[in-house]
């Protein structure tokens, strides 16, 4: 493979201009972030940065997690009511939503489920989206969440002042990118280079330390280990992201027993690499998604349907190139 | 072509497939001695965590089939409703004496293990004939009234399987054959309330024994909704399913002593000490479980910890205070279509290029003899199919290391070559049954494998039905009768174990990892369209194939709860 010339946004979105100097600066963001590093303990393979080091790359590999946090569901192993209102309950920092995939319910006056909105977004992209061009931020504010919202409701301060990842367009009335304290991209990279070093693990058994309790920790621990103890070179799939890869309604319903139409949206993102998903039922239906059943059991919370979706982080293997 | 279409052609190379497959017949270690009676002292671990002591009061509470479980070559499923309800429980009166417990069942097991040492052959000669019962929430609710039974945490089991039915992958198209309405016992208004399973070693007692539950269950005015006999597979295919592989291979190893007695354990160990992995293995490749993960109100296994236990869920608020050491059971009556399993089998092996033997392998992870493709990727091999400290003994992600075993007389250890590492799924795809039902190793969806231990089950099925494996040249007739597998599992949750592994496994093309559905048991149904897809792996990548036959239909069924054996003589008919 190729080195990569320009790391690219997560699944290509162009929010901006292709000419803008916004794109060097997330390349510039990515590629400060990413570290060639040998791997230790057991561990003989590497982990490498795709604009420095070419790989002739053997396989791709997409790792999957539950959108739903594993940690709240395993705290109220026999109370799964209790998970899915821990899950829903913090709007104003999403603190239990840490699988790097976070959740917004909106409902009526009658307090059915009327929409769920789900994201990947990274803080640090539209940090930096805010920083290149706040006028951009404001009119992707305006077309996904209110056409109500202004700069100023985006900001910390008064003019000029720095963007407020937790404006409440992004917290208790709506949502456009994780906030949640760990779900950072920096800490999604983070992660995936320190699996190299698996320290004294032969398997995957002897590989998670104490006290991951997410799904997505281990899962990346234990992949990325294993690929590192067979000696090969790793890294992240172009474009780097953190994404929705699927959803499932299988066995789902609508108030008159028949299976549910299509009523998942991707808003950003593309098949497969979904930034952000939409679950509502198109008006006129004569009911909302709070009227609709999962395997006979009403939609009360988000997470209800959070555990229906599945994020994916890809990744390569191969080995160290001549060229 | 449709579910269930018999009359379509078969060929020659089918009925030489199947001549083939009835020839197997594994080789069996010689002369090993299997865990001796009243346990070994040896197999006790310095420091582990002390594992509860099951005396006979409690062995004697716990139905047998749940542990050790009814491993009898013939099974009858009589699936009742209740009609005059002082009647039935004048019923469960008389049948309580008849269930068979854990101590009945592994008094039988230890005996049998001892006769088969002393006497030098396989099958000694002891006959039982063993009953377990097992009530729906309706049968509870009706028996013991509504608050005791919504006292079950399991809302699964309060729903019901057909409630649950569709969002197992079941048809929801009505016309479909495996659709709910077409069951032939558990679809609406169809669905039992009491489960009776009677197991023998001879089909006399079996029917014998059948034909007294039935006339007794009619003095007392219950309704017979359906019954189902099954039988294992005759002759060298016993233990084997209708498509030719052998199933139960993997099962988990069940924490827990039989008495206070150093290494009387219910589930043998064999790993030494100096091996880490004795702190969670039994034996090679069978993890063990701390029993709460199959008895309600048992120590449970940790949620992020290999060998620790949690404790178990609270009486009262996870289930009334009577059910403790009872499981919940589920039934599924699973027709297998083998022709369109061959069909596809043969037509797809052809088109990749490769054997029909080694394909059809590859859906199932196992060959037909058991042997793991891990272990044995180019051929068959009976004898480590036959080596019970081998055949299980395998990971995905990392090349396996050799097991350190205790002394094992007239053992001489595990020397077949051990599986290499198989992260990405090129030896035993990530389609794979075994790989998607019992993923090991693997990291999931849900995180590290020890996630997964908190999925397992404990499988007691049986087929159904006359076999064509074995048979050449197959009678019209016989190709029309019905075959299949009453699958039977028991759990401590339906949700977070039958459930899960069905739906989020089998059923996804995604998860546990990519690369397409569980080829054998996995369904699809995404508004009435039920393709499914594998990705074979192949030179350069994978080749994607599409599975536009099923071969796995659902006939019926039930959610079942099998109490412990006090209750069904206390609350239950009170």
């Amino acid at each position: 493979m190729a080195l990569v010339t320009r790391f690219d946004t997560p699944a290509s979105v162009r929010d901006l201009p292709a000419n803008s100097a916004f794109y060097d600066d997330w390349h510039n963001f990515l590629a400060g972030s990413l570290n060639t590093t040998a791997a230790t303990g057991t561990a003989t393979g590497e982990f490498y940065d795709a604009s420095e080091v070419n790989v002739n790359v053997l396989a791709e590999r997409s790792l999957v997690w539950m959108a739903f946090p594993r940690q709240v569901l395993v705290a109220h192993r026999d109370d799964r009511r209790a998970a899915f209102v821990e899950a829903d309950g913090d709007v104003a920092r999403r603190d239990p939503q840490n699988e790097y995939c976070e959740w917004h319910v909106t409902r009526d006056t009658a307090g059915k489920i009327t929409k769920v909105v789900f994201v990947t977004e990274s803080p640090e992209y539209w940090q930096r989206l805010w920083a290149a061009h706040r006028a951009a931020v404001v009119g992707l504010y305006q077309t996904l969440v209110d056409p109500a919202v202004s700069e100023a409701d985006l900001r910390v301060g008064g003019p000029g002042s720095d963007y407020n990842q937790f404006n409440r367009f992004n917290t208790t009335d709506g949502i456009v990118h994780l906030i949640q304290n760990i779900n950072t991209l920096s800490a999604a990279l983070g992660l995936s280079q320190q699996s190299i070093h698996t320290g004294a693990a032969r398997d995957n058994y002897e590989t998670p330390p104490p006290g991951l309790r997410t799904s997505v920790d281990p899962r990346v621990k234990c992949d990325i280990g294993a690929l590192a103890r067979t000696g090969l070179s790793l890294t992240l799939r172009e474009p780097i992201g953190l994404y929705i890869t699927g959803y499932d309604d299988t066995g789902w319903t609508k108030p008159d027993g028949s299976p549910v139409d299509d009523y998942w949206r991707i808003v950003r993102g593309s098949p497969g690499r979904i930034l952000r998903l939409a679950y509502e039922v198109p008006a006129g239906a004569g009911f909302v998604v709070g009227d609709l059943l999962i395997g006979g059991r009403r939609i009360e919370w988000g997470g209800q349907i959070a555990e229906h979706v599945t994020c994916t982080v890809a990744g390569m293997a191969g080995t160290r190139g001549r060229g | 072509m449709k579910p269930g279409d018999t009359d379509a052609p078969i060929d020659d190379q089918f009925g030489d497939l199947m001549e083939q497959i009835g020839k197997l017949e594994p080789e069996l270690p010689k002369d090993i001695s299997i865990s001796a009676l009243g346990g070994d002292p040896a197999e006790e671990l310095p420091g582990a965590e002390p594992e509860p002591v099951y005396d006979v009061k409690r062995r004697s509470n716990i139905q047998g089939d749940i542990i050790p479980g009814f491993n009898k070559d013939h099974q009858h499923f009589l699936f009742l409703r209740l009609e005059n309800l002082q009647q039935a429980k004048q019923w469960l009166k008389w049948i309580a004496p008849l269930i068979t417990s854990m101590e009945e069942a592994l008094a039988f097991v230890r005996v049998h293990r001892a006769l088969r040492l002393r006497l030098g052959v396989k099958e000694p000669s002891m006959r039982a004939t063993w009953v377990n019962i097992a009530f729906s929430y309706r049968g509870i609710e009706l028996l013991a009234g509504t608050a005791e039974a919504e006292a079950f945490g399991d809302q699964s089991f309060r729903q019901g399987l057909a409630a649950r039915s569709t969002y197992l992958g079941d048809p929801t198209d009505p016309q479909h054959p495996g659709h709910s309405s077409h069951w032939v016992v558990g679809g609406p208004e169809q669905e039992a309330d009491v489960l009776v399973i009677v197991a023998a070693d001879d089909h006399g007692d079996l029917v014998s024994s059948v034909q007294r539950i039935k006339n007794r269950a009619k003095q007392s005015g219950l309704q017979l909704l359906f019954e189902q006999r099954g039988d294992t597979l005759p002759g060298p295919l016993r233990g084997h399913e209708h498509f030719g592989f052998k199933d139960g291979v993997s099962q988990p190893g069940i924490r827990g002593k039989v008495s206070t007695a150093p290494g009387d354990f219910i589930t043998p160990r064999y790993l030494d000490a100096v091996d880490p992995r004795a702190r969670f293995f039994a034996k090679p490749g069978q993890l063990l479980l701390w029993p709460g993960q199959f008895l309600l109100g048992e120590p449970r296994q940790h949620t992020e910890d290999l060998y620790s236990s949690a404790p178990a869920a609270a009486t009262g608020s996870s289930f009334p205070y009577w059910a403790a050491l009872g499981s919940y059971l589920v039934c599924r009556r699973l027709r297998q279509d083998v022709p369109a399993f061959w069909r596809f089998a043969i037509a797809t092996a052809s088109t990749l290029g490769m054997p029909t033997l080694t394909f059809a392998s590859l859906l199932v992870g196992r060959w037909p003899s058991g042997a793991p493709v891990m272990r044995t990727p180019a051929a068959d091999d009976a004898a480590l199919a036959g080596d019970i400290w081998a055949n299980n003994h395998f990971i995905f992600n990392d090349t396996t290391r050799p097991s350190m075993l205790r002394p094992i007389p007239g053992y001489a250890g595990d020397t077949f070559p051990q599986a290499a590492a198989d992260l990405l799924g090129s030896v035993c795809p990530h389609f794979a049954h075994i790989r998607k039902t019992n993923p090991r190793d693997i990291a999931t969806d849900l995180g590290k494998p020890h996630d997964s231990m908190l999925r397992m089950i404990l499988r007691r099925g049986i087929p159904f039905g006359d076999p064509l494996v074995g048979v050449k040249r197959p009678s019209q007739h016989l190709l029309r009768q019905e075959r299949g597998l009453v699958f039977v599992c028991f759990g401590s949750t339906i949700e977070d174990q039958f459930e899960l592994l069905t739906r989020r496994w089998s059923n996804s093309p995604i998860q546990p990892n990519f690369g397409g559905h569980d080829p054998i048991i996995g369904q699809s149904d995404r508004r009435g369209a039920r393709e499914r897809f594998i990705d074979v792996p192949a030179p350069g990548g994978t080749r994607r194939v599409t599975l536009d036959d099923e071969w796995v239909i659902p006939t019926g069924g039930g959610y079942f709860f099998a109490p412990p054996i006090e209750a069904i003589a206390g609350v239950l008919s009170a």
